[in-house]
């Protein structure tokens, strides 16, 4: 199915208001991106091209550079996480938790909620048998966490034109490769409604930093603007802020501090809710029922 | 075919006569609203997000979907922006977008803004089956929607052929915004009567700065304000026209609007800067020029 046969358009202010608990005007949704990049294939991302700029194999530089996110900068995320009693949703390549059982360990130790992020790191379109795919992920993630995941994310977001009906036969809930609200819908499927999470391609450390080459401080800037912004409307109309991280990237000894800074400022407003993917699905479905 | 040099001859702007605005204002600034439609069935115009390991798999949901959120949400915010300015904007809207963003062209139409062709929907005009039959559509879905043809045409990403201009003047078009070569309106010749080249922006343009550029947020402020400081003190001695040109899915993200509105604010606070649409500065030009 293309993309309008499973949901028309809707303008947000023809939709009633959501309302959250409390009247609390805003969500923050912290997702942290767990990778594996295979040394046999192409990296997912590079932060230095080879000279000439032919891609090299095997590509060592820049699956170091990957590799550091989990040697060092994951480290950082979760004493952060851990000092503001935030438990982020971890969106993970299920062959993490044996590649890098260690870290998968230590966001399972902390009570984050897994969510499936494919097998490995490429585009979905290359996998042979997606079905497969899918339900091989979502198994290990629940042996390896207690509880089969309710979220997905595609590898880069990808999905092909028969993603969403796989994943609603898998026992999927949410999905976050939709990034055209700021509120949470629900799309048709073959295998019925799949509800699409706000998540974020703009305060996303991999478009942000890897794509559009911002300085480190910047993130901070953004994310603060775009929270002023969604904090006033949420007075509204309930708003969700999803904030997307990858350790190679944001756990780098210069841009950590640029994310702390976002949960300081955020921290001085009342009405702010961290919740993880899974809460803010118990509380959507809850919510569309009263209206 | 014709060449952009036979359809103007080089003119230095310093060395025309002058153009005067009505009750002594020295500047026109135009906004343009650009709402588009993408074909999730070709590849996106624009990304945001490149996948895994390059290459450009299809379908492109989350850049698709990207987009899409400028027309569900960025839109009303920026609508909002304009309101409070009282600006009457300029939608340059894709023929196809009119039915499928109703409530947007519903918005646009009931304050009284102008519609122009921006192609029947958004791929380059030099890949259309039939040109001739997309600017036509284009304006026939304007026409059905607002009662009134639309004057003015802008290209999808500017894009024109050796024969455009021509095709335009014959499908009843009066102005078009894809020749961004002067601070002054132009004639321009087609094989009919001239067509009048209104200046548009590449300068002051969301995409060019955010999406190619890669400049924080905050360079469409800074550089709307420098943009038009300059503007304003050339336009001392001859008219000058300044566009400010957005696209939902860009300035209508949460973290840039504000500068979309702080550039607004900035200029609507001159008493000699008028806020016009497309078709109000062709009146006047033509008014002038005869």
């Amino acid at each position: 199915m293309i993309p309008r046969e499973r949901c028309a358009y809707s303008a947000i202010v023809d939709r009633p208001p959501l309302v959250l608990p409390n009247r609390a005007r805003l969500v923050v949704w912290t997702i942290v991106n767990l990778e594996f990049w295979d040394i046999a294939r192409p990296m997912a991302r590079q932060v230095l091209p080879a000279p000439t700029g032919h891609v090299l194999l095997p590509d060592v530089p820049n699956w170091a550079w990957h590799e550091y996110g989990m040697r060092v900068g994951v480290w950082r995320f979760f004493e952060l996480f851990a000092r503001l009693e935030i438990r982020p949703t971890l969106s993970i390549n299920a062959r993490v938790c044996e590649e890098y059982e260690r870290v998968a360990r230590a966001a399972r130790d902390a009570g984050w909620e897994f969510m499936g992020h494919a097998w490995e790191q490429m585009p979905i379109h290359q996998v042979d048998d997606q079905f497969a795919m899918i339900n091989q992920s979502l198994g290990v993630l629940e042996r390896f966490a207690g509880t089969r995941p309710v979220g997905w994310l595609g590898p880069g977001l990808t999905e092909t034109e028969d993603t969403p009906d796989l994943l609603a036969a898998a026992g999927v809930k949410y999905i976050g490769d939709w990034v055209y609200d700021d509120e949470p819908t629900e799309i048709r499927t073959a295998h019925g409604p799949l509800v699409t999470l706000p998540y974020t391609v703009e305060l996303n450390d991999i478009p942000m930093m890897l794509v559009q080459h911002h300085e480190s401080a910047y993130f901070t800037q953004r994310c603060v603007d775009t929270f002023e912004r969604l904090y006033s409307e949420g007075a509204e109309r309930a708003k969700i802020m999803a904030i997307a991280i990858h350790p190679y990237i944001s756990g780098q000894p210069h841009r950590i501090k640029y994310l702390e800074a976002v949960y300081d400022h955020v921290s001085r407003f009342a009405g702010v809710l961290h919740w993880n993917g899974a809460e803010i699905l118990d509380w959507y479905m809850a919510a569309r029922g009263n209206q | 075919m014709t060449l952009p040099t036979e359809r103007l001859d080089f003119s230095a702007i310093v060395h025309r006569p002058k153009l005067t605005l009505p009750d002594g204002a020295r500047l026109v600034v135009w906004v343009i609203v650009n709402v588009e439609e993408w074909d999730p069935k070709e590849t996106m115009p624009r990304t945001v997000l490149t996948p895994p390991a390059g290459g450009a798999p299809m379908p492109d949901i989350p850049n698709w979907a990207w987009h899409e959120y400028g027309n569900r949400v960025g839109f009303w915010r920026m609508l909002e922006a304009i309101d409070e300015h009282r600006i009457r904007a300029v939608l340059a809207v894709n023929g196809s977008a009119i039915g499928r963003y109703e409530p947007i062209a519903r918005a646009a139409l009931e304050r009284g803004w102008e519609f122009i062709g921006h192609g029947f929907t958004q791929k380059n005009m030099q890949k259309v089956a039939d040109e001739r039959d997309d600017i036509r559509k284009t304006a026939a879905a304007i026409r059905d929607f607002t009662g009134k043809n639309p004057r003015g045409w802008l290209g999808p990403g500017l894009t024109e052929t050796w024969e455009t201009p021509d095709l335009l003047v014959e499908e009843g078009y009066e102005y078009v915004c894809d020749w961004v070569l002067d601070d002054q309106p132009v004639l321009l010749k087609t094989r009919t009567k001239p067509i009048v080249g209104i200046p548009y922006t590449q300068e002051c343009n969301d995409v060019a700065m955010m999406l190619i550029q890669h400049h924080k947020a905050g360079e469409y402020f800074d550089r709307a304000v420098d943009q038009f400081e300059q503007l304003y003190r050339d336009a001392a001695r001859s008219a000058r026209i300044m566009a400010l040109v957005v696209h939902p899915y860009i300035m209508g993200a949460p973290h840039r609007l504000k500068y979309f509105r702080a550039a607004l604010a900035h200029i609507r606070a001159y008493r000699d800067v008028l806020f016009w649409t497309g078709e109000e500065i062709l009146d006047w030009y033509r008014a002038r020029r005869t």
